[in-house]
């Protein structure tokens, strides 16, 4: 039995939480506009700093208020991005990597912008916004199990993930906005010949990815210690490994890939650590195995345009 | 304008513009060209610079007959050593320049040869993303390995041209090597662009499966464009590393990609002199921004973040408005194509 076993499982289950609500609005927001969104990072990010404004300006200490305005603001600057950009990008007919490089552009602009803000706001409250303590919030009840605290976090991220799921499994299913969601990430040409207005449809998918990514950020800050600018850029690699591990069209795979790449983060590097000796830090490493791995032996063929190539004995040339 | 250093600003401009223009040029080789979406040109970056660092550092101190297990380069004492012992001997220097020139490259086109494989088979999304995270990877793995200064990273490595006493000349001396190394990547990658296989990966870059059914061996193709361009982005690291005379992990953050990026994107994806403007321009700016940062004052918004912000917003822009970039791509004058023009103007 390695040391701190019940600390190490409930991060395990704390981190399945984030990494679901990070994951999911990016294999969606992929697989209905067909955009590879770096600014994915951003929207943690402005999320989480959306909550610590709130908090460190205006006194907020309500986590419903300010998961509810993250998810507008955030929602809204998807919908700008895609309009933007990504629109006018496909309607000049740029390939789908040069999309992909103004979302980098995006991405590093949205960051520094960030910084910037937080400078301003530095400026007129003389707080330090570039490294926020954990905010405590005061409508997130205490419950402890047998003799154990679950932390405000962990209530909140259960609660959020719980809701997070259904909802976006009610809204797919069971709705028309759903259908119609569901129609253009199979064939958007077919779908726009039926009938469906399919500009609407995926702006409405980008508020939702955005909105949604953005409370997993206001989740972040009743976890993390320390809040920075570069919050969303340091989970990046394992938001996207749980996309690619989801093949970024299958959201079941998607929650699968969160567990599994919660487990090696958490229990898998423990083990490492107790045994062999692995410093805790190298844990990404573990995720970049399996980013490797999922690429290697279960290419996602076809999602990037990617060729089934095989490397069999009998090369290609003869 | 009081002691404002024209030549001096000259000098340093010329030295980053080298530097950062065999980075542009390599990646429109991959990128622009082959269609290669590298965002990982950090990690060669950072490989080619902290091989030439650490190769110098300890042979230096080993060749002197310093124990360095007791006095390793990354510590206090070490780093004293090496700011004595360091320039005593020109042979000395400049053969571990070549060593670690030739090293970095070998080594840094290793790596691309390998991170080929498991981006073979997947879209430029996936590539890009992998070889972005291979870099955050490598900057984490330099922050915690000892050997290698962890986050203080490598200092004192003595510069080739250490032992000439006049700094002015010195500085002089190293801007025409790294001229030097800039004017021959050039020539290759021109070179290459003019060959069949140039054509090859164009017709890669435009139509993957068109290509594949030519019968180009495409895999081995995008793995010799990797190992090429990633060889020479390795020497330019090595470049960096002894014009800064240190290196620590937070020097090879992904911006240093994103700013490659923004060359090329400026200048023209596919153009190679396009990419020489776009490093030009862009390093001009950065250094005059250098340059004019102190006269500023302290400001409450600091001008790095707004240059950031530029470049990030240049991309989109450029993108958006011209995606040719400055200079666009030129097709590529064969002499069967000029034949046929000939004919034709008969």
């Amino acid at each position: 039995m390695i040391p701190g076993f019940t600390q190490t499982m409930v991060n395990f289950l704390q981190y399945i939480f984030f990494y679901t609500v990070f994951s999911l609005p990016l294999t969606l927001s992929y697989r209905t506009t067909k955009v590879i969104n770096f600014v994915h990072a951003n929207f943690i990010t402005y999320g989480a700093y959306t909550a610590v404004f709130l908090h460190g300006v205006l006194g907020n200490s309500s986590i419903v208020i300010a998961a509810f305005l993250a998810f507008v603001i955030v929602g809204g600057m998807a919908v700008l991005d895609n309009l933007l950009v990504f629109t006018q990008l496909q309607k000049r007919g740029s390939s789908p990597a040069m999309v992909m490089i103004s979302s980098m552009g995006l991405w590093i602009a949205y960051r520094y912008l960030l910084y910037v803000l937080t400078d301003i706001m530095h400026f007129y409250t003389s707080k330090n916004f570039v490294s926020y303590g954990r905010i405590t919030y005061s409508d997130i009840p205490s419950i402890s199990l047998a003799e154990f605290n679950l932390s405000q976090a962990f209530i909140a991220s259960m609660v959020a993930t719980i809701l997070v799921v259904s909802s976006l499994y009610l809204i797919l299913e069971k709705t028309r906005m759903g259908r119609a969601m569901r129609a253009i990430s199979d064939n958007a040409t077919l779908a726009e010949i039926s009938g469906i207005p399919r500009n609407l449809v995926i702006n409405l998918t980008w508020f939702l990815c955005g909105g949604i990514t953005a409370v997993g950020g206001v989740l972040w800050t009743s976890f993390s210690g320390a809040i920075t600018p570069e919050a969303g850029d340091s989970m990046i690699l394992q938001v996207f490994t749980i996309g690619f591990i989801g093949g970024l069209a299958s959201l079941l795979r998607t929650s699968i890939g969160a567990i599994i790449i919660a487990f090696m983060e958490n229990i898998g590097i423990a083990f490492l650590n107790t045994y062999l000796g692995v410093p805790v830090s190298f844990r990404p490493f573990l995720t970049f195995i399996a980013l490797l791995t999922t690429l290697i032996l279960f290419p996602p063929l076809g999602a990037g345009g990617g060729l089934p190539y095989r490397f069999r004995k009998r090369g290609l040339s003869q | 304008m009081i002691g404002f250093d024209i030549v001096g600003f000259i000098i340093s401009w010329l030295t980053l513009f080298g530097i950062y223009a065999i980075l542009s040029l390599t990646l429109n080789m991959e990128s622009g060209v082959s269609g290669v979406t590298n965002f990982g040109k950090v990690v060669f970056y950072g490989i080619g610079a902290y091989i030439s660092a650490t190769l110098t550092t300890y042979l230096i101190l080993m060749l002197n007959g310093v124990d360095i297990v007791e006095n390793p380069p990354y510590n206090i004492n070490g780093v004293i050593l090496l700011g004595e012992l360091g320039s005593k001997n020109p042979v000395l220097n400049i053969g571990l320049f070549i060593l670690s020139v030739f090293l970095s490259f070998i080594v840094a086109g290793f790596v691309g040869y390998l991170l080929s494989y498991p981006i073979l088979r997947v879209g430029p999304e996936f590539v890009g993303f992998t070889l972005l995270s291979t870099g955050e990877l490598l900057r984490i793995f330099l922050l915690h390995f000892e050997p290698v200064g962890a986050s203080k990273g490598l200092m004192a490595i003595p510069n080739p041209l250490g032992w000439i006493p006049d700094s002015r000349v010195r500085e002089t001396l190293y801007l025409i090597v790294i001229l030097a190394f800039l004017a021959l990547t050039y020539t290759v990658m021109k070179r290459l662009l003019n060959s069949p296989l140039g054509r090859t990966l164009k017709s890669v870059r435009d139509d993957e499966t068109a290509a594949l059914c030519m019968g180009k061996h495409v895999p081995k193709i995008k793995a010799l464009v990797l190992f090429i361009g990633s060889g020479f982005t390795g020497v330019a690291g090595t470049l960096l590393s002894y014009y800064f005379t240190s290196v620590n992990p937070n020097m090879f953050v992904p911006s240093v990609t994103f700013n490659a990026w923004a060359m090329i994107i400026l200048g023209g994806m596919g153009n190679l002199t396009g990419s020489l403007l776009g490093a030009a321009l862009i390093t001009l700016v950065d250094r005059l921004l250098t340059f004019i940062t102190p006269l500023l004052g302290i400001t409450v918004i600091s001008p790095d973040y707004v240059r950031w912000i530029i470049i990030g917003l240049l991309i989109v822009v450029v993108l958006i408005v011209n995606p040719r970039g400055i200079l666009p791509e030129k097709p590529i004058k064969t002499p069967a194509l000029q034949q046929v023009e000939e004919e034709l103007k008969k």
